[in-house]
């Protein structure tokens, strides 16, 4: 099922994060206002830096959606200092690898580099965040690019709408109401000074927090960091606006067509609170309980034992303002999103009213953290969660405590939680099937 | 005013730091950093098995790696009975139910792979006595059964029909069977005989054979101290019975004299699938390791190199084109390949031999071998913190009997290979001048262009048996398109009757995964069609089509046919040949194999009709389909098993590949009736 989920692109579950081992890091803050985090670990000489802007989708002009994601995607373009389609190259002949990515809260770059190669990451970095060359020429072929990918990824994947399907009916008022693939027609119509100006607006050093993960010298690296990121000129980073959405009440029911599948999917999805609410982490436990592993129980019921869906699971997408629960299951062959609904039905009213066996909770508990422990086992990992946790949750404290979060969430939480939030009056349900 | 002041003072102080770094100028690596690989501690069983571990504690998990370093073995008439002994290992012991084994598994949140050479996994260092202790009876005590073996010996059986017709699958097989021999572990293959062959007995007898400690490492990295290790091996793994690891004895290939190119008909072909092939002995520990894997990186190693940017980029006749060269104690060998379309195969082969050549003749740039030292030495260092890397890196250390500070000083010797010391290492390595040239392609597309080219051509068929060179096949001059639907019509019954027919109702019946499939098909003599497929009484895909336009319902969501689908549509009928002969859009294209028979192609378009040159009847149809930009391949349906009815032949046999072979046998028709208008609304 990763595959479909790859699907939903651009989104990042990052909210299940646990931490199972000690991670010592320094911060500080620079004139300028770049938030800068040095996370020391020298057992391999391997270094990432990586920058993470809080610019994402839900800031965007509801007339200028995919602006994020495009930015993301021209400044990979060039800088004064580094000529047109380097980058890569540069990257390539140094040993590093790198990427980017964009979701509705925030941009985020990062690159791995050999560690005698951080000066090289550093003016990198520093020369996106300083003085991107942002032309027509760079503009019109990432537009080109963006419309390949929103393709590929999108049009002519399988179950490629299914998160901008989920997005417009589970919000309103709220931003995220649009996917940060956003609008071709918006992205056609933007002047190259739009786009100048956005980048005025959003990538100032001081909506911005630099990280560096590994095997470096804290005392040079300070002194680097000082010295290509200190003279970027400071300017005020932009008020967040407050959107709020009124309750679901009545169960919404919703149809999509995609031409790109044979099979329908059921999906069900709620709108639940923040990332950073105790709750939005009691829902990750109830997504484990429902579909983590081949013992999970809607996996045993639909997939194995009943046989009536191809695919099951469920996950709580946790974002800044609000997150989503989505379940989804494609139904075999011969069966109905109806019958699979009916058993969706029963096992989350068990979850609501039932508590979970010591067996169950004990279980769920061991896989959280087997995979906290994995997801910072690479310089990669830690300089993503670092950064998340800063920007996004506000307390970067959290890499070495949020697994205590998880740990003392009972049962009975467990119980209360899937009560208050999954509840059929709360819940959009799409019938998501293939085009006429 | 003072205010003002601080701030002017400050922003002379820091754009004075700041005056050290020139922006314009890209920072220079540092010095090459030494990798800390940890490095293992050591014992050994009484049985023979040698533990090595790694103490890491960054992170609260530990994995293991139990490897066989057993010599390859040939397994003969039973080929297979390696792929089911240990896809039957870890389902349980005579102890643990199947069920109950997974589930402890689960609930550990560990997760452990088994194979007779190698098992695996990892897990939460509180759990690890747990996990190494059932991963231990898995692998001392599995439970063989025959239901077991008769599951795994479907799915084995399955993943090779679905190769069957495969041109890279065939090229593959033929390749090994021509460099190794196919008495060679190499150079054997899979066949439905082989597998069909092995016994429980087998897969016992094979597990206690090569299940064998004198050769077996079990690595231990993570969170773990040397005596817990040391105290969890000895309790899990002292009962395995002391047992030599078995002689293997083989006889090795040897390099041709001259290049040759060994060729493979794959009538089916669209691509052919090409190799420059020759057999290679290099070690891990030969002085010129490092310079050849450079070599080959230079040569074929990425998107950057020779190959890549001759085939792909400079030419556009192919979407890659690679090479590979590894070292290792056993005779291996080097490839450089591309898959290209029919008609630029010769070509192709001509500029694959250039750039080998090339490699071996023309010092690179500096410029390639510093961008090849970098992917090497970067994706190294960028590896070097995971545990598992760690563990291959001990392992490897201890069977390839590699120096002790091999792996520290990996960065040191990459960055010591010298341009002349990769064209000599090339020139020992790869040879243009005595090559293997493997090719499987559409022999009537593409042998012409490839005599041209004077190399000596030998021909084989699809398992590396010598054949006599594939001969085109002339169609007579009395054949033309009306003869070849004259003799079939003759052949199925005659025009007279067939005429009489005005609807034909067809069901037929296919196994689909375990589940049976029905087929409902309605035809009429005026090109009207409906197909009806249903799965356990429920209708899974309707398609109508009434003469002019249609639609088709997959689960109840209605699609209307598009352009393309009704051209496929063209000649729907009972019996579409009696409107093809008076049609002038189709064309002889020729003699083709269809199952080992001549068969004669006829071509309207994207649709083509075969007959077999003997009997007249129509053997096969073909839809041509796009599959990607540029690229399209025949979907292809076969026919036999012709039977009379009311004086009319027909197939009740036909096969098709959906990725699976599908074989729908026909159980009931219907001749005039249950055939109504409104079967096509």
């Amino acid at each position: 099922m990763k595959k479909i989920f790859s699907v939903l692109g651009l989104l990042f579950i990052s909210g299940a994060v646990a931490v199972a081992q000690h991670i010592d890091y320094d911060e500080y803050t620079l004139d300028n206002g770049l938030h800068v985090i040095l996370q020391q670990d020298n057992s391999a000489p391997v270094v990432t830096t990586a920058v993470m802007y809080h610019v994402g989708a839900k800031d965007e002009n509801p007339e200028r959606t995919g602006f994020a994601h495009f930015f993301e995607h021209l400044l990979f373009e060039g800088t004064e200092n580094i000529a047109r389609g380097q980058w890569d190259k540069i990257m390539a002949a140094n040993g590093g690898t790198g990427n980017a990515n964009t979701t509705d809260d925030r941009t985020y770059y990062y690159e791995t580099f050999p560690s005698n190669n951080l000066e090289l990451a550093l003016w990198m970095e520093s020369e996106r965040m300083f003085h991107p060359v942002i032309n027509q020429i760079g503009v019109d072929t990432q537009r080109e690019v963006v419309k390949e990918e929103k393709r590929a990824r999108m049009d002519n994947a399988p179950y490629g709408r299914l998160w901008e399907v989920i997005k417009s009916n589970l919000f309103t008022k709220h931003p995220y109401r649009w996917a940060p693939i956003g609008s071709m027609e918006h992205l056609n119509a933007a002047t190259l000074d739009e786009f100048k100006e956005f980048f005025k607006n959003f990538y100032m050093p001081s909506n911005a927090v630099l990280v560096i993960a590994g095997d470096f010298d804290k005392e040079q690296t300070k002194k680097w960091v000082n010295e290509y990121f200190g003279s970027i000129p400071s300017i005020s980073r932009p008020e967040k606006t407050k959107y709020v959405e009124d309750p679901i009440t009545t169960q919404i029911n919703a149809t999509a067509e995609d031409p790109n599948i044979q099979l329908p999917m059921l999906l069900n999805a709620y709108r639940t609170p923040s990332m950073k609410e105790r709750d939005a982490r009691v829902l990750d436990m109830i997504s484990s309980i429902l579909s983590d592993g081949k013992s999970s129980r809607l996996y045993k019921r639909l997939v194995d034992k009943d046989k009536l869906a191809l695919e099951a699971a469920s996950f709580n997408l946790s974002e800044e303002d609000y997150s989503a629960y989505i379940i989804y299951a494609i139904p075999m062959t011969g069966k109905t999103l109806a019958e699979v609904q009916t058993v969706i039905d029963e096992e989350i009213a068990k979850v609501c009213t039932e508590l979970i066996s010591e067996r169950e909770f004990q279980k769920i508990q061991n896989q959280y953290e087997n995979s906290a422990v994995s997801q910072n086992a690479t310089s990669e990992g830690i300089a993503h969660n670092l950064a998340s946790y800063y920007l996004l949750y506000g307390d970067t404290k959290l890499i070495n405590t949020e697994i205590d979060i998880y740990r003392s969430i009972t049962r009975e939480e467990i119980r209360s939680v899937a009560q208050k939030y999954l509840q059929p009056n709360q819940r959009v349900v799409i019938d998501y099937v293939p085009q006429k | 005013m003072k205010r003002i002041i601080y701030i002017a003072l400050a922003f002379v102080l820091t754009s004075s730091l700041q005056a050290q770094v020139d922006r314009s100028v890209q920072p220079k690596p540092g010095p090459a950093p030494v990798v800390n690989i940890g490095k293992p501690q050591e014992f050994e069983l009484p049985n023979g098995l040698k533990v090595l571990v790694v103490e890491n504690h960054k992170l609260p998990r530990v994995t293991f790696t139990l490897a066989l370093d057993n010599k390859p073995n040939v397994e003969g008439d039973i080929k297979g009975v390696d792929d089911l002994t240990s896809s039957m290992m870890g389902n349980g012991t005579s102890a643990i139910s199947k069920d109950d084994f997974n589930e402890q598994l689960d609930f550990y949140g560990s997760s452990v792979r088994f194979s007779v050479n190698n098992i695996g996994g990892s897990s939460l260092s509180k759990y690890f006595p747990q996990t190494l202790s059932l991963a231990a009876k898995g692998a001392l005590d599995p439970l063989f059964t025959q239901e077991e073996l008769d599951s795994e010996r479907a799915k084995l059986l399955d993943a090779l029909k679905a190769d069957e017709k495969s041109t890279k699958a065939i090229a593959n097989r033929v390749r090994s069977v021509l460099i190794y021999g196919k008495n060679h572990p190499s150079g054997e293959y899979l066949s439905e005989e082989s597998i069909n062959k092995v016994t429980l007995d087998n897969i016992k007898s094979y597990y206690k054979t090569y299940f064998v400690p004198e050769k077996a490492y079990l690595v231990i990295v993570g969170d773990i101290t040397f005596a817990d290790a040391k105290k969890l091996v000895t309790e899990s793994f002292s009962s395995w019975a002391k047992a030599p690891s078995p002689v293997s004895q083989y006889t090795e290939p040897v390099n041709l004299v001259k290049t040759e190119i060994d060729f493979v008909d794959v009538p089916n072909a669209v691509q052919s699938e090409i190799s420059v092939n020759n057999v290679v002995n290099l070690k891990m520990t030969d002085p010129d390791y490092f310079a050849a894997m450079l070599a080959n990186y230079i040569l074929g190693g990425s998107s950057d190199s020779y190959l890549f940017m001759n085939l792909r980029e400079g030419h556009g006749w192919t979407y890659g084109s690679y090479s590979n060269l590894s070292g290792g104690k056993y005779t291996s060998d080097f490839r450089a390949y591309a898959a290209v379309r029919n008609a630029v195969t010769d070509s192709a082969v001509v500029e694959m031999l250039n750039e080998v050549k090339r490699i071996r003749t023309e010092v690179p740039t500096e410029d390639a071998l510093r961008l090849a030292k970098a992917k090497f030495i970067g994706s190294f260092v960028m590896n070097a913190e995971k545990p598992q890397t760690i563990a291959s890196f001990a392992l490897r250390e201890k069977t390839q009997s590699l120096p002790a500070d091999f792996y520290e000083n990996y960065i040191k010797n990459i960055e010591a290979v010298t341009l002349e010391q990769v064209q000599a290492a090339a020139r020992k390595h790869v040879t243009n001048e005595a090559a293997r040239i493997v090719i499987a392609g559409k022999a009537s597309d593409v042998l012409p262009g490839l005599e041209k080219i004077g190399l000596p051509i030998n021909y084989f068929d699809k398992y590396g048996n010598p054949v006599e060179k594939p001969q085109a096949k002339e169609v007579s001059a009395d054949v033309s398109v009306k003869s070849i639907l004259e003799k079939y019509i003759k052949a199925i019954g005659g025009e007279v009757v067939l005429k009489e027919i005005k609807s034909l109702m067809v069901t037929s019946k296919a196994q689909i995964q375990g589940q049976e499939l029905t087929l409902v098909k309605k035809e009429t003599a005026d090109g009207k069609s409906s197909q009806n497929i249903t799965m356990m009484g429920m209708t899974v895909l309707k398609s109508v089509y009434d003469g002019k336009t249609g639609y088709a319902e997959i689960q109840g969501q209605r699609k209307d046919m598009t352009e393309d689908d009704l051209a496929e549509l063209k000649y729907s009928a009972v019996f579409p040949e009696l409107l093809m002969t008076n049609s002038n859009s189709i064309q002889l294209a020729g003699i083709e194999s269809i199952n080992n028979s001549d068969a004669y192609k006829l071509v309207d378009g994207d649709i083509s009709f075969y007959y077999d040159v003997n009997t007249g009847l129509k053997v096969a149809e073909a839809v041509k389909k796009e599959v990607s930009e540029g690229q399209s391949i025949d979907q292809i349906g076969y026919y036999s098993d012709y039977r009379e009815i009311s004086g009319v032949k027909i197939p009740y046999k036909s096969t098709l590949n959906v990725g699976v072979e599908v074989e729908l046998n026909v159980v009931d028709i219907k001749i005039n009736e249950g055939v109504s208008d409104a079967d096509f609304q």
